[in-house]
Formats: structure tokens, sequence, C-alpha cells
């Protein structure tokens, strides 16, 4: 494939992508902030969903043969450190590195300073990445899945993952119906007066 | 009946449709829906206007490679922002300046406190996920959909971190 017709297809994922960020809700700051301090669970609602479908999609694609997994190595000391640090930049930004696009495309003009520091984090761990051959954060068992370990087919667990996510989904929709956890603005500020218009910015409570 | 105007559509379709996402992901780029490896494209490429050394690193060498996985995600990560802003259009949820929680979150309704958290928040958010090889996209929708081990530590420790610094440095929203 050539070089333009896979960057014209990642203009055309993109916009969906975008779309249903937007749509969904997922991509506000109170939205994820909201999650990590549990009084909303529409990120969650959304992540697991989507890697439910995805579950469900991948073990036909690749049950019947169409295509390969592309899972990552697994480097313990690395998803887990590197795990950490991300989730305390997700929770200060409001966003993933995914989702601080779609804030700038709706006018959020503190995205701007997100993305300018992701690509210098990105810049600063290029620097240091030769460094970190041969350390631990370079150390683990490579490509494992669930199933290798359990000896199971990749499309019999992927189902099966698929079966236990539909089954949380629809014990939090029971506990908490989305709807209550969008907020007046539909931006998870669930304290929100009702505002009219399309302004987000608003006087804010006395603390 | 969803329409483009509604503001809010359920997490659950919307949650399906971009789980459908893997669908031309996997045939047509032969790769897993991610988003953190464009950082590296993209700032590896504008550093190296500056610091042409930087190329000789194989991992940014890689990076910014004319492939199409490359530019694939870069095309991918950027036009986020025009669908975002299509769907804001089409139901009037356009914003302007910040979200009303920073104010609470970060005890403060300054503008330039909330850019400088945003800046240093943003660099953690891409030094975790190159550390992790992969952010939420990637680690998330894709390794736990794939049941990938180290993906799922990856994103257990995310929520970790996520919310470990939601309680104790930011206040309740």
């Amino acid at each position: 494939m050539s070089l333009i017709t896979a960057i014209i297809i990642g203009l055309g994922m993109g916009v969906v992508f975008g779309f249903l960020l937007e749509k969904s809700r997922v991509f506000e700051p109170g939205i994820i902030v909201g999650q990590m301090q549990f009084r909303s669970f529409i990120m969650l609602k959304v992540f697991l969903t989507a890697v439910a479908t995805g579950a469900v999609v991948l073990a036909a694609l690749n049950g019947f043969g169409i295509v390969k997994l592309h899972p990552k190595a697994a480097l313990y000391a690395a998803d887990a450190i590197g795990g950490l640090l991300l989730g305390v930049g997700i929770v200060l930004a409001g966003a993933c590195p995914g989702t601080t696009l779609a804030q700038i495309g709706v006018g959020y003009r503190d995205a701007i300073f997100t993305l300018l520091g992701g690509l210098f984090g990105a810049v600063a761990y290029s620097y240091l990445q030769p460094s970190l051959a041969g350390t631990i954060f370079a150390a683990g068992d490579g490509k494992i899945l669930f199933t290798g370990l359990f000896g199971i087919p990749y499309w019999l667990g992927a189902l099966g993952l698929a079966a236990v996510l539909a089954v949380v989904l629809l014990a939090l929709e029971a506990w908490r119906p989305w709807r209550s956890e969008i907020g007046p603005n539909a931006d998870g500020d669930l304290g929100a007066p009702a505002a009219a218009g399309e302004r987000a910015t608003r006087p804010l409570p006395a603390e | 009946m969803i329409s483009l105007r509604d503001k809010a559509w359920s997490p659950y379709v919307a949650g399906v449709l971009i789980g459908l996402l893997q669908i031309p992901a996997f045939l047509l780029i032969e790769t897993a829906l991610g988003a953190s490896s464009s950082y590296v494209t993209v700032g590896g490429l504008v550093a190296s206007w500056v610091d042409p050394a930087i190329a000789n690193i194989d991992y940014v060498a890689r990076h910014i490679a004319a492939t199409g996985k490359n530019w694939w995600q870069v095309a991918f990560v950027g036009s986020v922002a025009i669908g975002a802003f299509i769907s804001a259009k089409f139901s009037g949820t356009l914003r302007r300046g910040i979200s009303p929680i920073w104010a609470r979150a970060l005890g403060t309704a300054s503008p330039g406190v909330r850019y400088a958290v945003a800046f240093v928040a943003g660099f953690l958010m891409l030094f975790g996920a190159r550390i992790a090889d992969g952010c939420t996209s990637g680690h998330g929708l894709s390794g736990v959909a794939q049941l990938a081990v180290g993906s799922t530590v990856a994103v257990a420790a995310m929520f970790a971190g996520g919310i470990g610094a939601g309680v104790l440095l930011l206040r309740r929203i």
C-alpha cells in the first residue's frame, strides 16, 4: 500500500474516531477526571464497550484466519512504570494522547499545551531510549497472550472476555445510568447549572 | 433514535463503533489502533530540524521513516480534531477557554496555572506512554482486546496512576 493511501485511510478513520470521541463525551476533562475520582463511569463504559467489540471483531477475523494479531511485548517494569506515569498525566491533562486532539478540535485552549507537552515528552523519551537497552525497562516475556498461558485458542478467550465485559457493563448501567453522568452542559460537570448556547465557560463557583 | 445533532450518544453505541474501527486497522493497515507513536513521529521529525543528530537514534529513525504505518497513525490522530469539531458543530457543543471543572480541580481559575499543568501533564503522558510502548488506545483498546499480558499490566498501572493522582493531586470536582 502506498504512503498516500495509508494517510488517506488514516484521515478517514481519524475523523470517525474524533466524531465518536466527541459524541461519547469521553474526551471531556470532566469525564476523565470524574472517572478517576469515581464520580462518573462514562470513560469505563466507552472503554470497556470498545474493548469488548474489538475482542469480538478480532475473534472472528483471527479465528477465521483473515488477520494476524499485533500484540505488544510484555515488558513488565516498563508497562508498570510507564503506565503509572501515563495515568498521572491522563488525569492532570484530563485527556489521553488521542483525546487531546479531540479537545483541540472542539476549542479547549489548554489542550494545545497538553499537545506541546506530549511532543516534548515523546522527544525526551527518544533521547533516553538508547540508554534503556539492557536495563529492566527492556526486560520481559515477549508477545504473550493470556490465551497462550491458558492453552486455549485466542478466539475462545476473546469471546469469553467480551461476555464477561458485557455482564460488567450491564451491571454498571443498572447501577449508574449513563444519562445521569453527562451533566447539563454535556461536559461531565455534574454540579453545573444548565447554560444556554455553546458556551462552556461560565462564572465559576466560589471555592 | 440517535441523531448527529445529539450532544451525547450512549457510551455503548459510541463504544461499539469505536471498537469496529479495529476492522479497517487490522485489514487495511495491518496494525492495531494506537495513538502515542505518532507523537514520536511528529516530535522526532520537528526535533530533527533543530538537532539533526536525533535522526541517528534508531528508535527515532524507525518512527519518522516514510512508512504507511507511521504516517497512517499521524493522519489518524491528527484528524481526530476534525471529527470532534464536526460533531461539536452539529450538536452546538463547541467550547471556548478551558473546562469549568479545572477551577475546582486545581483550586484556582487562573488559565496560566492550567496551561502549565496541561503542559506538564502532556509531557508525563507521552513520556510514560513511550516507556510503556503504548497508551489508552494501543495498550487499552487494542492490547486488552487481544488479551496481551503486558497491555493488561499497563492498563492496570494507568488506572492506578490516574486514580492516585486524581485523588491526591486534584481536588474533588
